[in-house]
């Protein structure tokens, strides 16, 4: 999982999204050949450009590089445990079209908007 | 169902199985497996759950229990058995008939039974081999529950990366978090290059300590973090970034602070119609109008004023195509005005980079790539760029986004307005002892009065209720103020209305209408802004316009100040017209000019604060305030319209009297013809020298120049423009324009590049003028030898004359005559004048001095004149003594002739002669006349003729422009 490229060179950085569901930042092209290493199952972004534009966003905050997920209490905070190694993002902005919340609850998600609306210092009803 | 069903039986107290005897075992695996793929479901009842084991495990303490070793496993089945109790209770129609034990008794209680009371029940029948069996099964129920507790698990663990449970505060057990500094602006980097780092590591097997590194960009630009067991792991991985500063020893961050590193600033939300800033782009800052909002919340189409050139600053020189030009760094760049987008000027040199879409009201214009409606600029922007916090419209911004309202009240839709304002809604305006009531939320309609206000909290001490007395701390927002009809109010803010005054009027939601104080008008404002006023109003105090100004709207437009409002200004322009501006369009105070004088209807000069008096229309009365090109503004304050202001021409009116009792063209001034009042060397003789001001239009502008001095020495412009002592230049070598001295500045010609001369010239010509009376430039001048009639030929005058004298000593008054009416034909030719004519007089009289007329207008033109003229009849009288009858011939017409033309003569060209026309003009308009006409045709033969001819002087007067043969 960790062999992934997550490196992204410097002329690249103005094309990084970021995955709404687990945030996890990408170029907008990476997210069109491989997917969302965490939501592929459910997001099916892999070369559906339509999906990619819905369901990651290009305004983002924060640039996390996460080696452990599950040891890093930063990941922990940001809710990234047992996701794969990798950029994330602090903040996502944009909001998730309603079919695809659905489907990720379906897939046994439960969507939590990454974008500050809610706090998530509080225990949040499932 | 039929899933519920078998679930029952699965998970029913064994009785329950025993005695229905259904299905077989290998069927209810399945159905477990069924139940667990509902994952979700059973999901949300997982903490329930554990409740209900504690519960348990309680209730099992309070029994007796004989074999705790089973209890145990069958503690698990219970579990499960009461989870699937829960479900089946609503829809099970088999539990009906096993009511007593299935809905009442505890599962646990049952499970005992099942061992216990078998017998008791009608389950005794089955066989040990069933019963052995059973618990078979149980355990086999157990094994599944098992399997799926670790499947929950792993799914409780996939949940809380999804955030269901509560994020983990930061303990000391996890890892430290070193702060770092780097360069700002590259954080990014610097993250991606750590990113590197660890994925080589990963990559390699190696251990990372390293577990994450993360920055907050904008917020806290110039640092970021990493988290790592020790410091000497962060250093193993970060040693030699780039970007990175690793000069100061990092910190740890503590660990109460960290959850902040991280904490996520709620974006407020864009709605349509709200108005925001723009952040970022060539509109930074300016103020937008939300248009709408994209599905996904990340763009939106902002409405904005345009600020375009239309390509009117490019070089036209740049190379296509070369590289983007870069601002240097931390220059701000020039941006053209916020100006709506004008069709026309965007034809002018782009028109192929037009395309129009559409038509009608929605006529969409293409321009460059963006689209324009309606003269605004809509264009897509990324909520980045977009800032709704802090918004503070200011009223001229507003204005372009006003859009009439249907009752045309005031143009601006007071509910964007509050929408913008919202955000910069704090407590401040929030005074103690405002009269509030709560709005909304829980405690909706509580009315109190307010004791503090901190941030956006208001304490407000209750006044109606139950909770009368106690003190409650409100947000803002939920907060308004109450008045009641008849308070008298200030506003406080919010509205251009500031600092009004007024009283209630009408009470509408949280909208109030007051009657104000100061205008009589009524406005609407909202309750927040307002505050119960004891004062009166003051009205504006802060502006830098007062009444009464005159100030500059454009380039060729002036108005007089009549209303100074806190945000507008009325004026009265010179079209008399009343324009209302805001404070930022008038561009500024022009001021009284104290030389500037007109010229009334009867030529008489006008000065400010003499009092006039309109010829037909109103005859309205009132005292000259400025003059500017030709238009009084006058000031009555008898007059109510336009706080006693009225514009009228100044050939439109009559002086009624002037400010210093200056001599009124009543009549003829005649006190110039009295050589009583001529002092010998004093008056006209001592007079200052003709102004060198100019009138009109400057004649440098257009003219080629070089610059003689300064940074922009030898380079060569055109004049476009002059103030005073200052010429605006447009340089050829740049597209640019500059202001520089007069003096500076050598005209030339465009063609020969050689200089000439102009604004010096006029003061050396009108001298010359003076000196020698030779040069003649004017047509009089020029022809005057043969006008002499002595057939004279010769330029210089001062020999033609005396032989003209000469020729008859008794003409001669009429000669100078000629001389004298020079001037007056001067008059005729401002600028140009150069009075040859009035000067030579035969035989003793020499009034070369006399002649000539420089100014470049006409107040340079009359002093010679004045002499000759002024002078004349003495002189006359002196020459009758050679000829008498000419004399007295001449003598007596001359009064007479004079008080007739003169005056209208002159008074065409009053205006700039500040000089002292009533002493001079008379003189040379009259003489001259009569003089030469008589002359030229009678002369040489007929001497005594003259006086015959002497009523020529009417035709002559008739006739301006003189004729010499």
């Amino acid at each position: 999982m960790a062999n992934a490229n997550n490196f992204v060179p410097t002329n690249q950085l103005r094309n990084l999204r970021a995955c709404m569901v687990c945030s996890i930042v990408k170029t907008e092209n990476q997210f069109k050949s491989q997917g969302c290493p965490n939501c592929e199952s459910f997001l099916q972004l892999r070369g559906e450009d339509e999906q990619v534009r819905a369901c990651t966003s290009q305004v983002f905050e924060g640039l996390i590089t996460v080696s452990n997920t599950t040891k890093s209490w930063v990941a922990r905070w940001q809710r990234l445990e047992g996701y794969v190694p990798g950029v994330y993002a602090v903040q996502v902005e944009g909001l998730l079209p309603e079919d695809v919340i659905s489907a990720a609850e379906d897939a046994g998600v439960h969507y939590i908007p990454r974008d500050g609306s809610v706090n998530e210092a509080l225990p949040t009803d499932a | 169902m039929s899933d519920y069903e078998s679930d029952g039986e699965d998970f029913n107290p064994q009785p329950e199985v025993d005695e229905d005897d259904v299905a077989p075992r290998n069927d209810r695996m399945p159905a477990i497996d069924d139940d667990e793929d509902d994952a979700p479901e059973e999901a949300g009842e997982e903490n329930e759950e554990d409740d209900e084991d504690e519960e348990d495990e309680e209730d099992e303490e309070d029994e007796v229990v004989t074999r705790p070793k089973k209890r145990k496993k069958l503690m698990r089945r219970n579990q499960f058995i009461e989870e699937e109790a829960e479900v089946d209770e609503d829809e099970d129609e088999e539990e009906d008939e096993n009511d007593d034990f299935a809905d009442e008794v505890h599962p646990d209680d049952l499970l005992e039974a099942t061992q216990a009371d078998l017998d008791d029940r009608h389950h005794r029948e089955l066989d040990n081999r069933r019963q052995a069996e059973q618990n078979m099964d149980a355990e086999e129920v157990a094994r599944a529950m098992d399997e799926k507790y670790r499947r929950r698990e792993m799914m409780s663990a996939r949940r809380s990366a999804a955030g269901t449970v509560p994020t983990s505060q930061p303990t000391v057990d996890d890892p430290s978090i070193w702060v770092l500094k780097c360069r700002p602006g590259k954080e990014r980097e610097v993250i991606m290059s750590i990113m590197k780092r660890i994925d080589e590591r990963l990559r390699y097997g190696r251990p990372c300590h390293v577990y994450s590194a993360f920055e907050r960009g904008g917020s806290m630009s110039g640092y970021i973090y990493v988290e790592a067991d020790a410091k000497q792991d962060m250093m193993a991985i970060v040693d030699g970034v780039i970007h990175l500063f690793l000069g100061t020893q990092p910190l740890s961050i503590e660990v109460k602070e960290r959850p902040d590193l991280l904490r996520k600033r709620k974006r407020t939300t864009l709605e349509p119609g709200k108005f925001v800033r723009v952040a970022r782009g060539p509109y930074k800052g300016d103020l937008a109008k939300i248009y709408e909002v994209s599905e996904n919340g990340i763009s939106c189409t902002l409405q904005i004023v345009p600020r375009l050139d239309y390509g009117l600053n490019e070089d036209a020189n740049a190379a296509d195509g070369g590289k983007r030009k870069r601002p240097a760094f931390g220059r701000v760049t020039d941006r053209p005005p916020q100006k709506l987008f004008s069709e026309a000027d965007a034809k002018k040199r782009h028109a192929s980079k037009m395309r129009m879409i559409g038509g009608g009201n929605q006529r969409t214009i293409e321009y460059k790539g963006e689209q324009y409606v309606g003269g605004f600029l809509y264009k897509e922007h990324n909520v980045n760029a977009v800032s709704a916090e802090n918004v503070n419209p200011r009223m001229e911004e507003l204005q372009w986004f006003a859009t009439p309202t249907t009752d045309g009240a005031d143009g601006m839709d007071l509910l964007a307005v509050q929408a913008a304002q919202k955000a910069g809604q704090s407590g401040s305006n929030f005074v103690a002892g405002d009269n509030v009531e709560v709005y909304d939320g829980e405690q909706k309609g509580l009315k109190g009065t307010t004791v503090t206000s901190k941030g956006d909290i208001v304490t407000i001490r209750v006044t109606e209720g139950d909770l009368k007395g106690r003190q409650i701390d409100t947000p803002v927002r939920t907060l308004r103020k109450l008045f009641r009809d008849g308070d008298h109010v200030k506003v406080i803010g919010g509205s251009k209305y500031i600092d009004e005054v007024g009283m209630i009027t009408k009470i509408r939601d949280d909208k109030i209408t007051l009657l104000c104080d100061s205008t009589q008008t009524e406005i609407t404002v909202f309750s927040k802004d307002l505050k119960r006023a004891a004062d009166s109003a003051t009205i504006g105090p802060n502006s830098q316009f007062d009444l009464f100004d005159l100030v500059q709207i454009d380039a060729s437009t002036v108005g007089c100040v009549i209303k100074v409002d806190r945000e507008v200004l009325r004026v009265l322009d010179q079209q008399n017209e009343v324009r209302t501006l805001l404070h930022t369009q008038v561009s500024g105070i022009v001021g009284r000019n104290n030389r500037a004088v007109a010229t009334d209807r009867d030529g008489s000069e006008i000065r400010n604060d003499d009092s006039v008096k309109e010829h037909g229309g109103e005859n309205r009365t009132g005292k000259v305030i400025y003059i500017h090109r030709g238009q009084l503004f006058v000031q009555n304050r008898e007059y109510n319209e336009n706080s006693g202001v009225f514009v009228t021409r100044s050939t439109n009116v009559v002086t009624m009297a002037a400010k210093s009792g200056r001599a009124q063209v009543g009549g003829p001034d005649l006190s110039g013809i009295n050589p009583a009042l001529q002092q010998p060397n004093g008056g006209p003789g001592a007079m200052a020298p003709p102004q060198t001001r100019t009138f009109g239009r400057d004649r440098m502008i257009g003219k080629t120049v070089t610059v003689r001095k300064g940074p922009y020495k030898g380079l060569l412009g055109i004049v476009k423009d002059t103030m005073n002592d200052e010429a605006r230049i447009e340089l050829h070598t740049k597209n640019k324009q500059i202001s520089i001295k007069k003096d500076l500045l050598t005209v030339k010609d465009p063609i020969t590049g050689n200089s000439t001369d102009l604004g010096g010239k006029f003061p050396n010509r009108s001298r010359g003028g003076y000196g020698g009376a030779t040069p003649y430039n004017g047509g009089g001048g020029g022809r005057t030898p043969a006008w002499g009639g002595a057939s004279r030929n010769g330029p210089s005058w001062g020999g033609a004359t005396p032989a003209a004298g000469g020729g008859g000593g008794g003409r001669t008054p009429a000669w100078g005559g000629g001389g004298g009416r020079t001037p007056g034909w001067g008059g005729g030719d401002g600028s140009r004048t150069a009075y040859g004519g009035a000067t030579a007089y035969g035989g003793a009289t020499a009034y070369g001095g006399a002649t000539a007329y420089g100014g470049n207008d006409g107040s340079g033109t009359s002093y010679g004149g004045f002499n000759s003229g002024s002078r004349t009849p003495a002189w006359g009288a002196g020459a009758a003594s050679s000829s008498s009858k000419s004399t007295s011939n001449l003598s007596a017409p001359t009064p007479a002739a004079y008080s007739a033309p003169t005056p209208g003569g002159y008074g065409a060209y009053s205006a700039p002669t500040p000089g002292g026309p009533p002493l001079d003009a008379p003189t040379p308009g009259n003489y001259s006349a009569p003089t030469p006409g008589n002359y030229s045709a009678p002369t040489p033969g007929d001497y005594y003729t003259t006086p015959a001819a002497a009523p020529t002087p009417g035709a002559w007067g008739g006739d301006e422009d003189p004729r010499y043969d």
